[in-house]
């Protein structure tokens, strides 16, 4: 695999992702209304249950902006199946896996790039007490980010479909975001159906959040082994990437996209 | 009368004229073909879009990839560049397996698809710019070949524009600029002047020579019958995914039982004498008399028996007023041999 080739197709990406300007600004509205917004009322509304229920959402509405942002990659395939861009890049020479990797891994650093600075806001928000656990907490959430960037691939070259696709991904989103513990705490969960709560553990999305809470000293414990935490997102990133570059191969022939 | 026929053998001459132009520009006939398709088949269902194709380009030719749309040339093009698998029967491109060294096949191919491959928010300066990169040219040659073909295809000052500001003959430049930033020792175009108007066709069809005349191997896939016959070394006919004919433009155009058409009108009648004489030339596929004095000759090798039909009216005395000529185009060659014309093939 040549490494020169993965980087332009990481590059393409990249480039691709500055000229969404409306949508970044948009996500960044989001962000700081969810935050400044919600966040504080919410706050104040529970903070007798969860004292510090402010860190601990701003912690969750991170990861889910690094999630929708990395699933954002998906779109860009529905929209180069349209335009028949698709067909123009497997007409490259560069290999499928060159491809495939190359557009998980920049679909997850555009997005990890896209919160860099709001990452620096949260992180002078929540402060930061052990510069290790830090650097755990980014790495794991890198991770997360190109495993969530490569099943957003898998998801839309299985779909072949973009109304299809964006139902799913409501679905999916309120799913995944719910049942993990980006925006409450396990505990809560339990006590709600105990069902929840052991889905969650599943959840990649618990595992970004519980690791960011945890690198950031929002979270003082985690549940889970930081070790256990960081091979379950590396398992997810696997499956994802390289698992996906199979679908992706199989199921690009042949066109059928809606 | 002697100028006269020596200036129609001159015209018959110039405008018969075989095409020597494959084997000026460097065709390699010696060596093993650059493209060889072995039974290529892809079926989609029931329906087999390319059936059983054997096809063996030679290196620095334009080969004409010819048929109405649904004929298979699209399909054709996509499994030689690795976009889809065949279902049966494989092709080798310059050496390489297409199904066991996809990779290496695709380093020899360049593409212009025939609509724009092009994604909205790119400009046609980071198109041509990244497709570049890809084909693996160094910092200056890229930023030198990029500006040249922005320039030679009259797109230098909507480089900045987004795709979607951009002209759908614009946007099929940038898409043809590609292939001239990457000079691909295989060039497919697929229908490159689609949408392009007339003076731009010229420019193109210039380009496609040139690229050409720097060492590449040109399939030119197109319904445009015309720019198949003025640019193509070998035509390929294909018709319901299959292959029909392949040869140069003229001998197809010659492998139609008098295809060749001259209508002579003379200052008197010609006797029937003469018109036996006519027909017993081997090339003089029939002999009518129309009105007027007008004799009308089915011909195979216009060029070849000419002089001689000239000839025969000067030696009987029988002077030419008006003469018409005219040879039967490559719609003709694709009427002969699927009984339809290109318009009934395509709305079948």
């Amino acid at each position: 695999m040549g490494l020169r080739k993965l980087w332009l197709v990481i590059e393409r990406d990249l480039r691709m992702f500055i000229q969404y300007k409306f949508m970044l600004i948009m996500r960044g509205i989001w962000f700081t209304s969810q935050v400044a917004l919600f966040g504080l009322v919410v706050n104040r509304m529970v903070q007798e249950a969860v004292p510090d229920y402010f860190h601990y959402y701003v912690a969750g509405v991170t990861i889910i902006t690094l999630y929708s942002t990395a699933m954002f990659i998906g779109y860009d395939i529905f929209e180069e199946a349209e335009h028949g861009v698709f067909e123009y890049l497997l007409t490259l020479p560069v290999s499928r896996r060159e491809l495939v990797l190359g557009r998980s891994i920049g679909g997850g650093l555009r997005s990890f790039i896209y919160i860099g600075p709001l990452l620096v806001v949260v992180l002078f928000i929540l402060g930061v007490l052990n510069p290790l656990y830090l650097l755990v907490a980014v790495a794991s959430l890198f991770l997360f980010a190109f495993g969530v960037s490569g099943m957003s691939i898998t998801i839309a070259v299985v779909m072949k479909s973009g109304d299809k696709y964006d139902i799913l991904i409501g679905v999916l989103d309120a799913l995944i975001v719910r049942l993990s513990t980006t925006m409450y705490p396990t505990l809560y969960m339990q006590r709600a159906t105990p069902a929840y709560a052991a889905i969650a553990n599943f959840n990649p999305l618990t595992y970004a959040s519980d690791l960011f809470r945890w690198g950031t000293g929002i979270e003082g414990t985690l549940q889970f082994s930081p070790l256990v935490g960081v091979l379950a997102l590396f398992t997810f990133f696997f499956s994802f990437t390289f698992i996906g570059v199979v679908f992706y191969e199989r199921r690009l022939e042949g066109g059928s996209w809606q | 009368m002697n100028l006269w026929v020596l200036y129609c053998a001159i015209r018959l001459r110039a405008n018969f004229l075989p095409n020597f132009a494959f084997l000026q520009s460097g065709v390699n006939v010696s060596n093993p073909p650059i493209i060889q398709t072995s039974n290529l088949t892809k079926k989609f269902g029931k329906l087999s879009a390319v059936d059983h194709l054997n096809l063996a380009i030679e290196e620095g030719e334009i080969f004409g990839l010819l048929g109405p749309n649904g004929a298979g040339k699209t399909t054709t093009i996509l499994m030689l560049t690795t976009v889809i698998r065949p279902t049966e029967g494989t092709a080798t491109i310059a050496g390489f397996d297409i199904k066991k060294s996809p990779n290496k096949a695709r380093e020899m191919i360049g593409v212009c698809f025939q609509e724009p491959k092009l994604l909205w928010v790119s400009t046609a300066w980071d198109v041509l710019n990244w497709h570049a990169k890809v084909c693996g040219l160094s910092t200056q040659e890229r930023k030198r070949r990029v500006k040249w073909a922005l320039e030679e295809t009259n797109i230098w000052d909507d480089r900045r524009k987004s795709v979607h500001a951009l002209s759908g003959g614009t946007k099929k430049r940038v898409e043809i600029a590609k292939i001239l930033v990457q000079r691909p020792k295989i060039a497919i175009v697929d229908e490159p002047t689609a949408q392009i108007d007339v003076v731009g066709k010229h420019r193109i069809w210039n380009m496609l020579r040139d690229l050409r005349a720097e060492g590449s191997t040109i399939i030119l896939a197109t319904n445009e019958l015309q720019e198949a016959d003025i640019l193509s070394d070998r035509v390929a006919i294909m018709h319901k995914g299959k292959l029909l004919v392949v040869d140069t433009p003229k001998k197809l155009k010659d492998s139609i039982p008098g295809g060749d058409i001259m209508e002579v009108h003379l200052e008197k009648e010609a006797p029937d004498k003469v018109l036996d004489e006519l027909q017993a030339f081997k090339e003089v596929v029939s002999v009518k008399k129309m009105v007027s004095n007008t004799l009308r000759l089915n011909l195979n090798q216009v060029e070849a028996v000419t002089p001689r039909i000239m000839k025969l009216f000067y030696d009987q005395s029988l002077r030419i007023s008006t003469i018409y000529m005219s040879e039967p185009s490559l719609d003709d060659v694709f009427a002969h041999f699927t009984g339809l014309t290109l318009e009934e093939a395509q709305k079948e």
